[in-house]
């Protein structure tokens, strides 16, 4: 083992100084255009894309990372982008604004390279073809056939895994974050209100009750699945027990189930309740904490009762709280690919409680239908984005209404 | 809801069903996690038994010495601890620089850099995962911590910018002017005043990227097809994909992990909580 961690640091000392020569460079090309920005473009022009392409010429040299043309290619782009930004920073420039952009540069440019231009791309593989006969010559030439609309029109008529549809999975994803984003935050507000009692151990309960949440989700979720096994999980064991020990609720219909071939999405469900609960507990818990005492003290006067301060003192200011917690969860819950993956993703696991997001994952990386999965990531991103956008739309209507 | 209690003392029952409630809850909620412990301990012979009992007949701990002797493991733990430092100092050096921007200056873009970093937590995190593959791919890095890391490393940054930007918002500005006048710079000031002043929020923020790193499954599973350079994640998931012969080092592998990483967040979930809440709060 001890090259490998010799090896291992190397790599990880490699890759710091890659990081840190990326960020010296742009911070360098920032501050030579910030703080000459009256001066001719020449200079910088030259002082900044100078090292750009020896350091594009060393990677040619190096290695097979990248070719000539494409080498060509980077640096006739970036010498475009020098030629704008000069223009756009000799004419905008102010020198106190040198700083914040420096600041944030470093991160930004983390954010393009591995958010922003990875959507590009992905728009690029949707309408091309790229499968895994036709990886090889990809990753050599760099040529892929252009197919138009074909994915797009795949997405919603052929099965993303091999019997499925889209509607499906589309109908199966809704009824996923309705049921689980309820049960998270009854739950969670059930929990929560129970706590917020002043009563001994109290602290101990909430220590025990976020350990779903606490344990790493991996490890809960293979545990949980463990408990799903049809011959050696607890919950089977135990309906096993409780028919042997009352004959009448076997007559009554209750008998060992097979939990994860048969009722897989039901297993994933409860799984996923289980886990979330913690979190919006937790959330709920902190807001109620911050209710002040009085407000409960003025009901009483009132003589509201106790249904009635929970309706209309309780849950208007938990408002603020629950507003952002839920549209996290919602968005959380719908993009949630570990649950059910961990528990159908092996070899011979069952689609039955595939979400789209899951889908997609085995879609990608199960049947290697890349172009394929691009174009259906694309879908499931315009998807969400509209359901967000009518979310905030509500949300604000509503919000309004209260005000 | 403690003044209605007070009020009516006379319901001593209530405090019973809440607290029976209570316990069945945390019971439900810790059972898995006895399970695991009580699986680990179980002798060779009888690892796979419809016993429920907790503490097996025979409890030994043998599944711990043969997950570290006969399985990966400790190079698995090495793996994901060099990725996640790696990946959990960038985070943090990078947000802690932006988001001081995002906090005191407003400059061109401002109000528009902060909405993205928000839009970027809508992308679902399936999407961009084909092309980072394919990226990864292309520059050769299959197999390699590089690789996993630079997947990795900007995933929590948007969230570790609005945590350290909000603490920011909240150290007074008369601390740097102050030291303006002493005579450094805007930057000196931030780097001598207000970035030890931060340490509570960038300590959340590197917690928040580890965990996340950590924990994190589907990446990995890509970017890494060799044993000897697996996460615990994808080494524990091989374990209990063999059910039946495995079962107890998967059990006693997930205790070992399990139990460091209860006892950080436990103690420090005081400070994640509110670190989550602190972005709403401001927002």
């Amino acid at each position: 083992m001890n090259s490998q961690v010799l090896l291992s640091l190397l790599e990880v000392l490699q890759m710091v100084g890659f990081v840190a020569f990326v960020t010296l460079w742009i911070e360098a090309y920032l501050y030579v255009h910030f703080n000459f920005p009256k001066k001719s473009w020449f200079l910088p022009a030259v002082l900044s894309v100078v090292p750009f392409a020896v350091l594009l010429l060393v990677l040619v040299a190096v290695g097979p990372v990248i070719t000539v043309g494409q080498a060509v290619n980077i640096y006739l782009y970036s010498l475009l982008a020098e030629a704008l930004l000069s223009s756009f920073f000799r004419y905008k420039g102010d020198k106190k604004l040198a700083l914040p952009y420096m600041l944030i540069m470093p991160g930004f440019v983390g954010l393009a390279l591995l958010i922003a231009y990875p959507l590009v791309f992905e728009v690029y593989l949707a309408f091309h073809d790229l499968k895994l006969t036709t990886l090889k010559v990809w990753s050599e030439t760099g040529y892929l056939p252009f197919v138009n609309f074909e994915h797009f029109y795949d997405v919603f008529t052929k099965s993303p895994l091999s019997e499925v549809s889209f509607w499906q999975l589309l109908g199966r994803t809704l009824w996923w974050t309705v049921v689980n984003v309820f049960f998270h935050v009854a739950g969670g507000l059930a929990l929560a209100l129970l706590l917020n009692n002043e009563i001994r151990l109290r602290g101990l309960y909430r220590t025990l009750l976020v350990i779903p949440w606490a344990m790493p989700c991996v490890v809960a979720v293979l545990a949980m699945r463990g408990e799903f096994h049809s011959e050696y999980g607890f919950i089977n064991i135990m309906i096993g027990r409780l028919t042997d020990a009352f004959p009448m609720l076997a007559q009554l219909g209750m008998h060992k189930v097979q939990w994860l071939s048969q009722h897989a999405f039901l297993t994933c469900t409860i799984i996923n309740v289980w886990l979330g609960i913690p979190f919006m507990m937790v959330v709920i818990l902190g807001g109620l904490q911050s209710i002040p005492k009085s407000y409960y003290e003025a009901a009483s006067i009132d003589g509201a009762s106790r249904f009635q301060k929970f309706r209309h003192v309780t849950l208007p200011l938990l408002r603020p709280v629950l507003a952002p917690a839920v549209t996290l969860g919602t968005v959380w819950t719908f993009n949630n690919i570990n649950v059910i993956y961990l528990v159908t993703g092996q070899s011979g696991g069952t689609e039955e409680a595939d979400i789209l997001v899951s889908a997609l994952y085995k879609a990608a990386f199960t049947f290697n239908r890349f172009s394929y999965s691009a174009a259906f990531a694309l879908v499931i991103f315009v998807l969400l984005a509209v359901i967000s956008l009518m979310w905030l739309k509500f949300s604000k209507g509503t919000e309004s209404a209260y005000d | 809801m403690t003044e209605l209690r007070r009020s009516t003392p006379r319901f001593k029952w209530g405090i019973f069903a809440v607290h029976a409630a209570l316990i069945l809850a945390c019971v439900i909620n810790i059972y898995p996690l006895l399970r695991i412990i009580s699986v680990s301990l179980r002798p060779g012979n009888r690892l796979i038994s419809t016993d429920l009992a907790l503490i097996p007949d025979g409890a030994t701990l043998l599944s711990y010495v043969s997950v570290i002797k006969n399985t990966n493991f400790l190079l698995w733990l090495w793996n994901s601890l060099i990725i996640t430092v790696a990946t959990s100092l960038i985070g943090v050096i990078l947000a802690s620089t932006a988001g001081y921007a995002f906090s005191r200056f407003r400059f061109p873009g401002n109000k528009l850099g902060l909405t993205l970093l928000l839009g970027t937590q809508m992308i679902p995190a399936g999407m961009l995962l084909l092309p980072l593959f394919l990226m990864v791919m292309k520059l050769g890095l299959i197999n390699t911590y590089l690789g996993m890391v630079i997947a990795y490393s900007v995933s929590s940054l948007p969230f570790s910018i609005w945590i350290l930007k909000g603490y920011y918002d909240t150290v007074p500005r008369s601390l740097e002017e102050a030291a303006m006048v002493d005579g450094t710079t805007q930057f000196g000031a931030f780097y001598r005043i207000v970035l030890p002043l931060s340490t509570p929020a960038l300590a959340i923020a590197f917690l928040f990227n580890f965990t996340a790193a950590w924990n994190e499954y589907l990446v990995a599973r890509v970017i890494l097809s060799n044993s000897a350079k697996y996460t615990w994640t994808l080494g524990l998931f091989e374990l209990q994909g063999q059910f039946i012969t495995q079962w107890g080092m998967f059990a006693a592998g997930s205790v070992l992990i399990t139990i460091p990483v209860l006892m950080v967040f436990l103690y420090s979930s005081k400070w994640l909580v509110s670190g989550l809440t602190l972005g709403s709060v401001k927002g």
